[in-house]
């Protein structure tokens, strides 16, 4: 092969980069001019260890659901039920230990299993009856509601053994624990969206079911598998959540829901621009939490934290597809100079 | 059918090019009152553009004129007004699948009810209306549910809605291509019924038999000129078909060549979609060409083999080998690769780099101890694919959705070269490709068979047809019309096997 001519678009397309980046890494750029804006603004309560970590500590599970949130998205596929999991499950887990006196390993299993149960059947539903995914997770959404009521039966459910509110307590070297067990997620997610065959075909079904199936993947499986997944990561985290609060109540989930999809969505627009990714996710998520936690020290009211990530969610998928657009009309004005 | 009286339609020196292309030249065209006129001609003939001129679709160069009735008729690219009575209906019909007759008639055509809706008064008002032409059916049920004849006939009925039948043109656009024989005598009867009623119809078809069962006159196009209007009584098949070839008809046998032992593909009796009991073989090193007219079968056949589409019966062997069940990842398995027709949807991601596109059949994960899809590997695996068909731009990264159709069926057949097979498959390989790119994929074709693996193509195309494969199967009615060896298979013989009525009256066909 000619070398000449294989050297010739890597230079090609490095002219291109300071253009790309900028946009491909705003959020990184967002991120740090709404620190300096709080460092400015309010230095004595923003920049401090105790709000890095906190946000730290209290975005972990939220990313975790965002992740869970994050695998059928990436195979086309809604799951709204994964917010709800994770209330659903830190109060299976709970229940389990205080008032069936289950030990807390026992408790674990379950809890996991249940997850992937409920993942089984949000993919029957979906992947092979053929429901609409948004459809079908809304009314699983909605069975895991009751479920909680009926568990609880509208009462705070605990105290926990403390055996199982130890596996987040603490730091490591520095970082709260409860962080690490989310990075660990994130990497492992990441390496198997982003770095193996099975995820390139979960993006491949997600992309375009009909053109992935003619190349020979089996689109039902690489769904039914998103679910499962998802309804693992959901209990997980709900496995964190009930750990790190101890006592947990009876309406614990629906919160999730907005911040891990607004995370996905606007995660979109970082690192690889119009799809869904691991990195963009979790920036995406600790942005918003960033801005959110400023505002409230800075006096803000509960209400802000609702109306930031609502707007957040409204710009995030608008500027996806004014990218998006971006994006098609570039490649069209390079393609026509060309 | 005086030829005093004012004409129906009457086009006079309607000339169009496209490109430099010329696709009518100075066509003269007319339809008398009550007469059911067919138009003719093979792909490419300017049967489309004259119907699309009529439409509104294009705007035809200078010159051009038009009557309706005695009224003239503006050819200026914008659809002729409602006032006009001239009515279309193509071969998708447009109609809502999900919808009763009902509510499709009232999409065009409004409902009574202004304010309210009143579900009873509305079916009401549709079932007398579809009474009056002798259709009786359940007006609520959603038309998907009903026969395709019924769908064609509701089609029809509700383009000439609101217009007088004895001042009416309407133009079937094909719209009975996808009928079987026995289904479209009941559309002949509604056309019948017009005509009785002093309407005109242009019945624009491709099946000769249809054309000699109920029009009075026939137009001919070849390209882009008329080479006659005749009366059809009198003709034969024949005459018809040879009209549309320009050159008589010889007749013809096939050679049968002598059985081959190196089948690599053997399809055996596959029925689904529009074909009924298709059996072909494709041998090692061999370009095998199928093809016919619209509704033959042709087009969903490589989707049946590759178990894209659901098959009702048929056995596929590969090399020997029956592939079960059928699905389009056993089908790779077993070695067949196919590239889907439609670029847009079905044969490549469109937002996905060249390089993902051209991996994703089977995705390479370097030799670490596990298993890494990293974006340098996959482009240097990718840059040499794009360097042997010379993809442009020569660019991994570059979305598909960039490349012209040329390049992008370069990089599905890179996509199929890299993972290797027995047997390539194609849907009209080069459709929407320039000319000046159809040599590079005919040589991409000939580097696969010259490596041993079978080709098997199929074409709307007849020249084409004719000109790449080594043998040509045409499709007729949904069977096997007959099978050409490459001495014989020219366009014309192509052409004439594909209009021919029923694959039993073929001498030598391959059953």
């Amino acid at each position: 092969m000619n070398t000449v001519t294989a050297e010739e678009p890597a230079n090609e397309s490095r002219r291109f980069i300071p253009d790309l980046q900028l946009s491909r890494f705003s959020g990184l750029y967002l991120w740090a001019g709404i620190v300096l804006i709080f460092a400015i603004w309010i230095p004595g309560s923003f920049l401090t260890g105790t709000t890095a970590k906190s946000i730290a500590s209290n975005q972990s599970i939220t990313a975790i659901a965002a992740l869970a949130a994050l695998i059928p998205l990436a195979c086309g596929c809604f799951d709204l039920s994964v917010a709800q999991l994770v209330g659903t499950s830190a109060i299976v887990a709970s229940s389990l230990m205080s008032k069936s006196g289950v030990s807390p390993e026992l408790a674990i299993a379950i809890t996991l299993l249940f997850g992937l149960g409920v993942g089984v059947v949000n993919s029957i539903v979906v992947a092979w009856v053929g429901v609409d995914s948004i459809v079908g997770t809304l009314g699983m959404s909605s069975v895991l509601l009751a479920m909680s009521g009926l568990l609880t039966k509208y009462q705070f459910v605990g105290p926990l053994p403390s055996s199982f509110k130890s596996i987040v307590a603490g730091n490591v070297l520095g970082v709260p624990t409860i962080f690490v067990y989310m990075l660990i997620v994130a990497v492992v997610v990441w390496y198997l969206l982003e770095h193996t065959p099975l995820g390139r075909r979960v993006f491949a079904t997600g992309a375009s079911e009909d053109a992935a199936r003619l190349a020979g993947v089996r689109t039902a499986r690489y769904k039914t598998g998103s679910f499962l997944v998802a309804g693992l990561l959901a209990s997980i985290a709900g496995l964190l959540l009930a750990a790190k609060i101890g006592q947990v109540g009876p309406t614990v989930g629906p919160e999730y829901l907005l911040p891990a999809f607004a995370a996905c969505f606007l995660g979109t627009t970082q690192f690889k621009p119009g799809r869904f990714n691991v990195p963009g996710t979790l920036l995406a998520l600790f942005l918003l939490a960033t801005g959110v936690t400023g505002l409230q020290l800075a006096g803000g009211e509960l209400w802000i934290t609702d109306l930031f990530n609502g707007v957040a969610l409204i710009l995030a998928v608008s500027a996806s597809i004014l990218g998006a657009r971006m994006r098609s009309r570039r490649q069209r004005r390079a393609a026509a100079s060309a | 059918m005086a030829a005093t009286a004012t004409p129906a339609l009457r086009i006079e020196g309607l000339s169009k090019v496209f490109e430099g292309q010329r696709a009518l030249a100075e066509v003269e065209f007319e339809v008398v009152p009550g007469e059911i006129h067919a138009l003719l001609g093979q792909n490419g003939s300017g049967k489309s553009t004259l119907i699309k001129v009529l439409a509104g679709y294009h705007r035809p160069e200078a010159g051009a004129s038009a009557t309706l009735y005695g009224e003239p008729l503006a050819l200026d690219g914008t659809p002729p007004p409602a006032t006009a009575p001239i009515r279309f209906v193509h071969q998708d019909l447009g109609l809502i699948g999900g919808l009763g007759a009902v509510d499709n008639l009232a999409l065009t055509g409004g409902y009574r009810g202004h304010w309210w809706l009143g579900d009873r008064r509305e079916a009401a008002t549709t079932r007398a209306y579809l009474r009056r032409y002798g259709l009786e059916i359940d007006v609520d049920a959603p038309v998907g549910t009903l026969s395709v004849a019924t769908q064609a006939m509701l089609a029809i009925l509700r383009a000439i809605k609101d217009v007088p039948a004895d001042r009416l043109l309407l133009v079937v656009d094909e719209a009975t291509a996808a009928l079987p024989d026995e289904e479209i005598r009941i559309v002949f009867e509604l056309l019948r019924e017009l005509r009785a009623r002093g309407g005109s119809v242009v019945y624009v078809t491709h099946r000769l038999n249809e054309v000699i069962e109920i029009a009075d006159r026939v137009t001919v196009l070849r390209d882009g000129r008329k080479i006659a209007t005749r009366p059809v009584a009198g003709l034969a098949h024949d005459d018809l078909a040879e009209l549309i070839i320009g050159r008589p008809l010889e007749a013809f046998y096939s050679s049968g060549s002598a059985p081959r032992e190196d089948v690599v593909l053997e399809v055996e009796d596959i029925a689904g979609g529009r074909c009924r009991g298709v059996s072909l073989q494709v041998h090692r090193g061999e370009v095998v060409g199928v093809t016919g007219i619209v509704g033959s079968g042709y087009e969903s056949l490589l989707r049946l083999i590759f178990g894209g589409e659901e098959r009702q019966a048929g056995v596929v062997k590969v090399a020997g080998e029956v592939v079960a069940p059928a699905h389009p990842w056993t089908s790779i398995a077993a070695g067949i690769a196919f590239a889907p027709g439609d670029r847009k949807r079905l044969s490549a991601v469109q937002d996905w780099s060249i390089a993902e596109n051209i991996t994703l059949p089977r995705l390479a994960t370097g030799s670490g101890p596990l298993p890494w899809l990293g974006d340098r590997g996959e482009r240097r695996d990718a840059q040499q694919w794009i360097d042997r068909l010379a993809i442009e731009p020569r660019d991994p990264a570059a979305p598909l959705s960039s490349l012209s159709g040329g390049n992008q069926q370069r990089v599905v057949i890179a996509r199929w070269l890299r993972c290797g097979f027995k047997v390539l498959m194609l849907e009209d390989p080069t459709q929407g490709v320039d000319v000046g790119a159809k040599p590079a994929i005919y040589e991409a074709l000939a580097a696969a068979t010259a490596e041993g693996a079978g080709v098997l193509m199929s074409t709307s195309d007849v020249e084409e047809a004719a000109a790449v494969c080594d043998r040509v199967i045409v499709l007729v009615d949904g069977r096997v019309g007959a099978v050409l060896e490459a001495a014989e298979a020219t366009a014309d013989r192509i052409m004439a096997t594909a209009l021919s009525a029923k694959a039993d009256d073929l001498i030598g066909a391959d059953r």
